[in-house]
């Protein structure tokens, strides 16, 4: 496990020199810091003996103070640069890593867990390198140190307060290992009552609807006493080493209160070196107190580390090694040769043995069920996914020949779900280039008939998007990104079902445009609507990872397959035929 | 325009117009507030919550008094009994033991102890009683407040959950949410802080009272370097705020910048905008990490300087106190006394600069949580609620329904028709047109003037929305999935829903199939939002739901992305037997729907347009006729 917290030395080494300095720092500091009891001792004998000189003493200390004031800020301040600087580092890591992830990858991993990676686990990795390289250096350098000093003062008073330590540290492991687990349950029930917020909120309107208001509010009141209950235990667990850590340390004052006490009155002790053991146990005891929170800290950040370097270790998915062979510009043909594809790690092969030639200037809409592979189809085309060699050509060209860049920018892929930044629309629109002309980005909203819309916002183009910006409705998010792809006015335009949330009237205009826009460039859209396919030169049924049908509307009609039955089900769609149409549909 | 009014500014002597609402600031609910100020009133106001643990805050109070008296006793034995009285052999005590001697002789006769062993022995039962006074009274404070906060939650909880759709058409989810949440967490770390600081000022008071006794001198040299160290916190703290407050921001932007560039990564990759992201990035990157050392750097060197004052306080109290020891104006036992004193003095001053911070942000989030909870908008209830027969026979009456959401854009202009008992209405029309609005209205979402709509002849304003709202089921074109079972998705906690009358309501709308074939069947552990379903499982489900809720009255806003044929079949049988014998409106974006209603509603702008059966309408070529041939054009069309 603590394999992966050995592997951070890499991100480390950079400061090597850095770290070591501070830790040697650390040293020094503790030595001014047990000076300060040596001086006070001088002090108070003195004056015990009636002496009223007492500069040296005082200068003492005074200097113990300001030495150990200047080396550990050094010295803190060494260890802290450094961990911010590797946590820039893995941050700079962790983008550049997942920027070449494709969709697989992404199928393994949530964003949220991504996220929770990125923050949660490269801020853990920084308080272990900054406190917990403060933390075992104080220790250890405390105890050699303290131990050094109290030894030096009197070795038979050091023994006696030997025993009781291994108890304090034990209790301090085994309680704050305790705390470590409760701390987990109280942010887990603390989650708990996020997330049932948040549904709650968001579900507000069937809450409502429902009149669910009692049922929910009964469900929060029970997380929230499982809540508060987590909380309680916590602070209890909190409150008892409060309060059984120093009886523990106790132990050994009333030793020296004892011993100690009785050695000052037959004289073998000074009545100033009385009083300075007892800064030491304290110095000494101190750390001990954390011990439990540093080895809480090194499990969980050798566990962080793990869950980062899982990610750094993967490989770029989608490898751009072009031939070099290929033509600057795509013109349009795409051919599919008895391509077959399975997703990694899946067993089912969701494309199979397809063969399709679409020529250049050709409008062709792709239909079938869900899970039929239409969208698979599109996204091998421009790499999303990788197809396996020589099985999909543009121009006759293997896509693997073309540069990563050069494919994805000649080939606009407009996909399924409309993602908006929160940026201005003008930024949105203009994504793949942002030193577009405003006609332009305008006259491609127009194209998308998005342009009205747009002129209602008081920001017009500025108007700004995304999560934290304007919501637009589900339509005018697809028209958004429609428009970010009819802008690039590329060879090949792929149009990925993004008219499901676009209501008929507004889709028929902005097809009736596409039609004029791209008479002798090449199109390939995917639909559920008779209505919109009917509009394209040929039209593709995929079933089950296979072309099941294909030809024209009035072919496909002809052929009484899938899509004559679709059409048949949209324009009538009558409740009577429902029954008849499912079972047909099964067979 | 001249003829009707928005509802909300519309009124007659008479009838009860909608309360007018006064024109409500939502931009409260973005703000961050400063809470920069210390509230007493704010106190005040949380401390209702506290009042039924008052009698247990009341005990806590004690206890800390005793713990800290406690305290500040084990220095006393050290200093003074064992060092003055025993080693020392002093007999006349310039300083107070508060005692302690006289327990320790007594202990000593009573037993013939040596008196090192006795004060041994009443150091430790000190001590004992000390650690278990402290631990009682952080227990009795914590339980308290944690009940308290508790109870405070829930208010907020309740408050919220039944604010209006007006409410949260204006406001972020994730902002309200904070306030239950984050707010209401920094309430707890404010008063884990108060603890904090009456276990270190209490103790701060009883010492200085006994240092005051022993040598007004030494005491008041000492309390010279408080004011020292209370300027030096509070320039730290003036420093770090704005830079602590740049740091979050600059950190919230990274993390904003990498969630978004993940969320989008398609289309960066598509875009080609890689580096250009990175770029943009690492600036933010960098920019964040030179906060972070700027702040480290003060941070260091602030500490380092806390933990040097007790040290120089160390050396004025031996080369002042030396003196008067000599002059025996104080003991050398009150001597070490002092130096056992020093941290007791000057530590609270440093936790309450570290509380300070905590203390404003809790301040703010109070602020922010009592704003929510003084957020009275609501849904207008009738005084004297109309009671409904068993079951309603279900006849819909609109009457000239007027309403704008707010003053400014009519939504619906004067709405006339009524829906006979067990008619199911299909309403169309283009986006914007007003067809949710109604469905809104019907469950009283919103408030609508008196007499506008009329279900079996009672004005809906005369019905509690709860007693409508269980007759007239509702699938909202967002509807929302529970996470937990199936089987709670479509019981929804009603008691009279058993598995059995659950499983026959997914048998009849077609969700039966797709259930059994989940791992867990009806037990099958749905994910936030129904994300393991696709959308046309999901529909299906809500149709179940509704079902088995059994309302005499059905409105359906369904959803427009399109489903594939099986589905939609499917869906279509359901509805088929859903608005069987139930009076049903059907917000149709798609018009397969539509050949489930017996009549059709074209809503155009807000305004009727047409009316009447589907031949009907075909016939009059009119709207209605333009929005079907747009869908099912035929080739003669062409």
């Amino acid at each position: 496990m603590f394999k992966s917290l050995f592997r951070l030395r890499l991100f480390i080494r950079p400061y090597n020199g850095r770290l070591t300095l501070g830790i040697f720092a650390f040293l020094i500091a503790r030595i001014f810091e047990g000076i300060v009891p040596i001086f006070m001792m001088m002090g108070i004998d003195k004056i015990g003996a009636g002496e009223v000189d007492l500069l040296i003493p005082v200068l003492g200390i005074i200097g113990g103070v300001l030495g150990r004031f200047i080396v550990v800020s050094f010295a803190r301040l060494s260890v802290r640069r450094v961990a911010l600087n590797i946590a820039y580092d893995l941050r700079q890591n962790f983008y550049t890593q997942l920027q070449d992830q494709g969709a697989s990858f992404f199928n393994r991993y949530s964003i949220g867990d991504l996220m929770t990676r990125a923050v949660a686990d490269i801020s853990l990795i920084q308080r272990f390198i900054s406190m917990g390289t403060i933390l075992l250096v104080i220790l250890v350098f405390a105890t050699v140190v303290g131990f050094g000093f109290m030894l030096s003062l009197s070795p038979q008073l050091t023994m006696m307060i030997l025993p009781p330590l291994p108890l304090v540290f034990f209790y301090a492991w085994y309680s704050s290992r305790r705390m470590g687990i409760t701390s987990a349950t109280v942010q887990n029930r603390l989650s708990d009552i996020g997330t049932h917020v948040q549904e709650n909120l968001s579900g507000i309107r069937t809450i409502q609807a429902m009149t669910q208001e009692d049922n929910e509010i009964a469900r929060f009141s029970k997380i929230n006493n499982e809540y508060a209950e987590a909380f309680y235990e916590q602070s209890k667990i909190n409150s008892l080493m409060t309060a059984w850590m120093p009886s523990f340390a106790a132990v050994s004052i009333i030793i020296i209160l004892g011993v100690g006490g009785g050695m000052v009155k037959d004289g073998s002790l000074s009545v100033g070196a009385f009083a300075a053991f007892f800064m030491y146990v304290n110095m000494v005891i101190q750390p001990f107190r954390v011990a439990g929170f540093m080895v809480n800290l090194f499990q969980r950040a050798a566990i962080a580390s793990n869950r980062l370097f899982e990610i750094f270790d993967l490989p770029p998915e989608i490898k751009d090694q072009p031939t070099g062979l290929s033509p600057d510009k795509i013109l349009g043909q795409i051919d599919f040769r008895n391509l077959s594809y399975r997703y990694p790690d899946s067993s089912v092969q969701i494309l199979n043995n397809i063969n399709l030639s679409i020529s250049r200037g050709e409008s062709i809409t792709i239909m079938g069920r869900v899970g039929a592979g239409k969208t698979t189809l599109l996204k091998l085309i421009i790499r999303l996914l990788d197809p396996p060699n020589n099985q999909i050509f543009v121009d006759n060209f293997d896509v693997h020949d073309y540069p990563l860049a050069q494919l994805r920018s000649q080939i606009a892929y407009v996909p399924q779900d409309a993602f908006l930044f929160g940026e201005p629309l003008e930024q949105n629109l203009s994504y793949d280039d942002a030193n577009r002309p405003i006609e332009q980005i305008w006259e491609a909203a127009d194209s998308a008939y998005l342009k009205k819309t747009i002129e209602n916002f008081p920001d017009q183009m500025q108007t700004i998007v995304g999560e934290r910006g304007v919501t637009l409705s589900g339509g005018q998010k697809q028209r958004a990104t429609l428009a970010r792809g009819l802008i690039r006015n590329a060879s090949v335009l792929i149009l990925d079902d993004c008219f499901s949330s676009v209501d008929t009237q507004t889709e028929d205009h902005i097809l009736s445009e596409l039609k004029r826009l791209r008479k002798n460039q090449t199109t390939i859209l995917v639909s559920h609507r008779v209505s919109t396919a009917r509009h394209s030169d040929r039209i593709i049924v995929l079933s089950e990872g296979q072309i099941v049908e294909t030809g024209s509307h009035e072919e496909l009609i002809q052929q009484a397959g899938y899509y004559a039955e679709l059409e048949k089900v949209q324009r009538e769609g009558d409740s009577k035929n429902a029954g008849s149409h499912m079972e047909s549909l099964r067979e | 325009m001249n003829k009707h009014q928005p509802a909300i500014a519309n009124s007659s002597p008479q009838e009860h117009k909608p309360s007018p609402q006064p024109a409500r600031d939502y931009s409260v609910f973005e703000a961050e507030l400063s809470g920069q100020v210390f509230s007493l009133q704010l106190l005040r106001r949380l401390m209702q919550w506290m009042k039924p643990y008052r009698m247990t805050l009341f005990i806590s109070a004690i206890l800390i008094l005793v713990s800290s008296s406690l305290q500040v006793l084990l220095p006393v034995i050290l200093s003074l009994v064992v060092i003055d009285h025993i080693v020392m052999g002093m007999t006349d005590h310039l300083a107070p033991d508060m005692g302690m001697i006289a327990a320790v002789e007594q202990l000593s006769e009573l037993f013939s102890l040596p008196p090192l062993i006795a004060a041994c022995l009443v150091y430790a039962v000190v001590h004992l009683l000390w650690t278990i006074t402290g631990h009682l009274h952080r227990m009795t404070l914590i339980h308290s407040v944690i009940k308290g906060l508790r109870d405070l939650r829930l208010d907020l909880f309740k408050h919220l959950e039944t604010r209006p759709s007006s409410f949260y058409d204006r406001v972020a989810v994730g902002r309200v949410m904070t306030r239950v949440t984050n707010d209401i967490e920094a309430l707890f770390e404010l008063l884990r802080g108060v603890g904090t600081l009456l276990g270190e000022f209490v103790p701060f008071f009883v010492a200085l009272g006994l240092l005051l006794v022993v040598s007004v001198k030494l005491t008041l040299l000492l309390l010279l370097v408080i004011p020292v160290m209370a300027g030096i916190t509070a320039l730290f703290r003036r420093m770090t705020r704005q830079l602590f407050r740049a740091v979050r921001l600059s950190l919230s932007a990274l993390n904003q910048n990498l969630q978004e560039n993940l969320a989008g990564l398609q289309v960066v990759q598509l875009s080609q905008r890689q580096g250009y992201n990175l770029t943009k990035y690492t600036g933010i990157n960098k920019k964040n990490r030179n906060l972070e050392k700027e702040t480290a750097t003060i941070e260091t060197i602030y500490g380092a300087f806390t933990d040097s004052v007790s040290g120089i306080a160390l050396a004025l109290v031996i080369y002042y106190g030396g003196g008067a020891v000599v002059q025996e104006q104080i003991s050398l036992g009150g001597l070490v006394l002092f130096t056992r004193f020093i941290d007791m003095l000057f530590h609270p001053i440093v936790v309450l600069g570290e509380q300070t911070n905590i203390l404003f942000r809790a301040m703010a989030s109070g602020e922010r949580i009592f704003q929510a909870l003084d957020w009275d908008e609501r849904v207008r209830e009738p005084e004297s609620p109309a009671s409904l027969p068993d079951r309603l026979k279900g006849e819909l009456v609109f009457n000239n329904l007027s309403f704008a959401y707010d003053s400014i854009m009519p939504v619906l202009h004067n709405l006339s028709f009524t829906i006979p008992a067990g008619e199911t209405l299909a309403i169309v029309g283009p986006t914007g047109s007003g067809k949710s609005t109604i469905t809104r209205l019907l469950g009283r979402f919103y408030d609508i003037e008196d007499n506008k709509i009329f279900l079996d002849g009672v004005d809906l304003n005369k019905i509690h929305t709860r007693d409508l709202r269980k007759r007239i089921g509702i699938v909202l074109q967002d509807f929302h999935i529970f996470s937990g079972s199936i089987y709670n998705n479509i019981a929804l906690g009603d008691p009279h829903i058993t598995r059995e009358i659950a499983i026959k309501a997914a048998k009849t709308v077609n969700a039966h199939a797709f259930i059994s074939q989940l791992s867990d069947n009806y037990d099958t552990q749905l994910s936030e939002r129904g994300q393991n379903l696709s959308q046309g499982q999901r529909q299906l489900l809500a149709f179940a739901r509704v079902l088995a809720a059994d309302p005499e009255i059905l409105i359906l806003d369904e959803a427009t992305a399109n489903i594939d044929t099986e589905t939609e079949l499917l869906i279509q049988d359901a509805l088929n037997k859903l608005t069987k014998n139930r009076t049903s409106i059907l917000i149709a974006h798609r018009l397969q729907t539509i050949q489930n209603a017996d009549r059709i509603l074209v809503l155009n702008n807000g305004r009727v347009e047409e009316l009447g059966n589907h031949t009907e309408l075909m016939l009059k070529k009119s709207m209605y006729y333009r929005l079907h041939s747009l869908q099912f054009e035929t080739e003669s069309d062409e």
